[in-house]
């Protein structure tokens, strides 16, 4: 059994397709205990049975169609309107942008894709120091992941069957001293270089306003939708999709409808990649639970610590070791289910678990050697893979810090619930 | 390798990636319109369709399986890229045959035991969808992995021919 397992784990190290790794897994599990193979099939089919999974193809898809449209550009032209007379200004500009449109794009790296190409000349051209914006661009491109609608959030709350609505607004506060701390960071290092973008003018605002009027409603919809209780998760992203076809293929004619089918396949490309993952997941962790797994690891763990913050400090150190090595849609269902009870019985509520979780694998997109950030700034600014850790390490720290605070300070998450 | 296998293997590559975008097409766009539609029903005029929601996530299912058969053309799975920055690309290719030869070989074994699931449900009669048979809705998954598996042979394949078309350069 060991030496299988080890075989596993070096096929998986050597890159071989996740989903094969974690079914051989479950297979070889059902084999040891005179298990049917064919449950296999049974657990796969049973994505067809979690609630709310709709919403992770839907929003992607929506995802996809604004960062192929122009709403990337009038969303960075938005927020200038809006920030730009602020000393550091179009620092914040970025930030604030990059986080909003990858709530809504998912952390896949698109968000480099759309808005650094966008972001990375405008702030050279504004005498930023290159290695700066290196670092800000690439380490934005994750930021936002606990914003709703964002992907991770949702497969977090069907994974954990916790309420996604109730993640979404978990999500708010923690995201935003994220964005603070980034932003004071950006405003320090830059004082030397501290001439406005522009002054605040009201032309311009309506302008930008009257540009991105189509695009202005999408927050509300989503979230408006979800806390009137007029709407489902699922049913506020098919809105979503929908809603922003509409607009971009539609209104602003900025894709056209040949370009659309390839659009929905790119988008269902990284739906499969994720999906394929929970469904062979569902399996491995229900034999997982079958054979008695997290009793043996909470016992494990109870023998290391004792109170709820030695454990905190456990489990971040867990979670930026696997950060480092997995994906997050592939950390989350895996690990969410092993942990989940383990975390209970420390006093740890499933929403903040769910938020740290979140946070702590945000800094896996830019930690060597996996962090896909990491890899699509080098490839997309043309910059050395060395160059890119460097720029990147002093916002690393700043987040870890972060989550550090999002950790030790349950409330920050739990605030908006409790209201 | 003679042309004409070349063009018939070319035309079949772009057969594939045509039938699956047309089913990706279809199931999206459906499964948009008919939670859409559902909530207009439920909204507006205060009535709903039974089996929508069943349905709704069954095309999820099948969008799971379609976009990963997709996935596997253009070698998008998710894997631990830990080592290919480490290495140079013939050591990586070695690696790949290694790893997708596996994986073709699980993906073969799910295949089957879908098979048998399948068939299972066919003699029990199982129904999804208010009557519906059951292996219509499932019938996706042996498929799907079949095809994942012939996926990573056809990858392993590729790989193995190039390093022999190399090798021959080499000696000429």
């Amino acid at each position: 059994m060991i030496l299988g397992s080890m075989i596993l784990l070096l096929l998986a190290v050597f890159g071989a397709p996740l989903f094969a790794v974690i079914a051989t897994s479950a297979m070889l599990g059902y084999q040891r205990d005179d298990t049917d193979l064919m449950n296999m099939a049974l657990e796969i089919q049973s994505i067809a049975d979690l609630p709310f999974l709709a919403a992770i193809p839907l929003f992607t898809f929506a995802g996809y169609v604004l960062s192929e449209s122009e709403a990337p550009k009038r969303l960075v032209r938005l927020t200038s309107s809006l920030l730009g007379w602020m000393p550091g200004g179009l620092a914040l500009v970025s930030l604030a942008a990059c986080a909003f449109f990858t709530a809504f794009t998912g952390a896949s790296g698109v968000t480099i894709i759309a808005l650094g190409a966008i972001l990375y000349p405008a702030l050279k051209h504004d005498g930023y120091p290159d290695k700066f914006n290196l670092g800000l661009v690439t380490s934005s491109g994750s930021l936002g992941l606990l914003f709703a609608p964002s992907l991770p959030l949702i497969l977090y709350g069907v994974i954990a069957e916790v309420s996604i609505d109730d993640l979404f607004l978990a999500g708010i506060l923690p995201g935003m001293l994220m964005l603070v701390m980034l932003s004071v960071w950006s405003l320090w290092v830059n004082r030397t270089n501290r001439k406005p973008l522009a002054s605040f003018s009201w032309r311009d605002t309506g302008k930008a306003i009257r540009e991105s009027i189509w695009e202005i409603p999408l927050p509300f919809v989503v979230l408006g939708g979800i806390y009137s209780g007029f709407l489902a998760v699922s049913e506020a992203a098919a809105i979503t999709a929908l809603y922003v076809l509409i607009v971009e293929v539609g209104i602003h004619r900025e894709i056209s409808l040949k370009k659309l089918p390839n659009i929905m396949r790119s988008s269902m490309v990284l739906v499969g990649g994720i999906l394929i993952i929970l469904g062979v997941s569902l399996a491995s962790t229900n034999y997982m639970i079958g054979a008695g797994i997290p009793q043996l690891l909470l016992e494990y763990v109870s023998s290391l610590v004792s109170s709820p913050v030695s454990f905190l400090i456990l489990l971040l150190i867990f979670l930026l070791v696997l950060g480092a090595i997995l994906d997050i849609f592939s950390a989350i269902v895996l690990v969410v289910p092993l942990i989940l009870p383990i975390a209970a019985q420390y006093g740890v509520h499933e929403v903040h678990l769910g938020i740290v979780f979140l946070a702590a694998m945000q800094l896996g997109y830019m930690t060597p050697p996996v962090g896909l950030n990491l890899f699509i700034a080098s490839y997309r600014f043309d910059k050395p893979i060395m160059h890119v850790y460097s720029a990147t390490f002093p916002f690393l720290i700043i987040l870890t810090f972060s989550v550090i605070l999002i950790a030790f300070w349950p409330n920050l998450s739990l605030w908006l619930l409790s209201e | 390798m003679p042309t004409g296998l070349r063009s018939f293997l070319s035309r079949l590559d772009n057969a594939g990636r045509l039938v699956e975008n047309i089913v990706l097409v279809t199931l999206l766009s459906g499964m948009m319109l008919l939670a859409v539609g559902q909530i207009v029903l439920r909204e507006v005029f205060d009535t709903g369709i039974i089996w929508a929601d069943e349905l709704v996530r069954l095309v999820v299912l099948w969008l799971a399986m379609m976009g990963a058969i997709a996935a596997c053309r253009e070698d998008r799975h998710i894997r631990i890229d830990a080592l290919s920055h480490l290495f140079s690309d013939n050591v990586i290719s070695g690696i790949r045959i290694v790893v997708d030869l596996f994986a073709a070989g699980v993906c073969a074994v799910i295949a089957w035991q879908a098979y048998r699931y399948l068939q299972l449900e066919i003699e029990f009669e199982d129904t999804v969808l208010v009557g519906t048979p059951a292996w219509i809705a499932h019938v996706i998954i042996p498929i799907g992995f079949a095809l994942f598996s012939y996926r990573f042979l056809v990858s392993v394949m590729k790989r193995v021919v190039s390093i022999f078309i190399v090798e021959d350069e080499a000696a000429a």
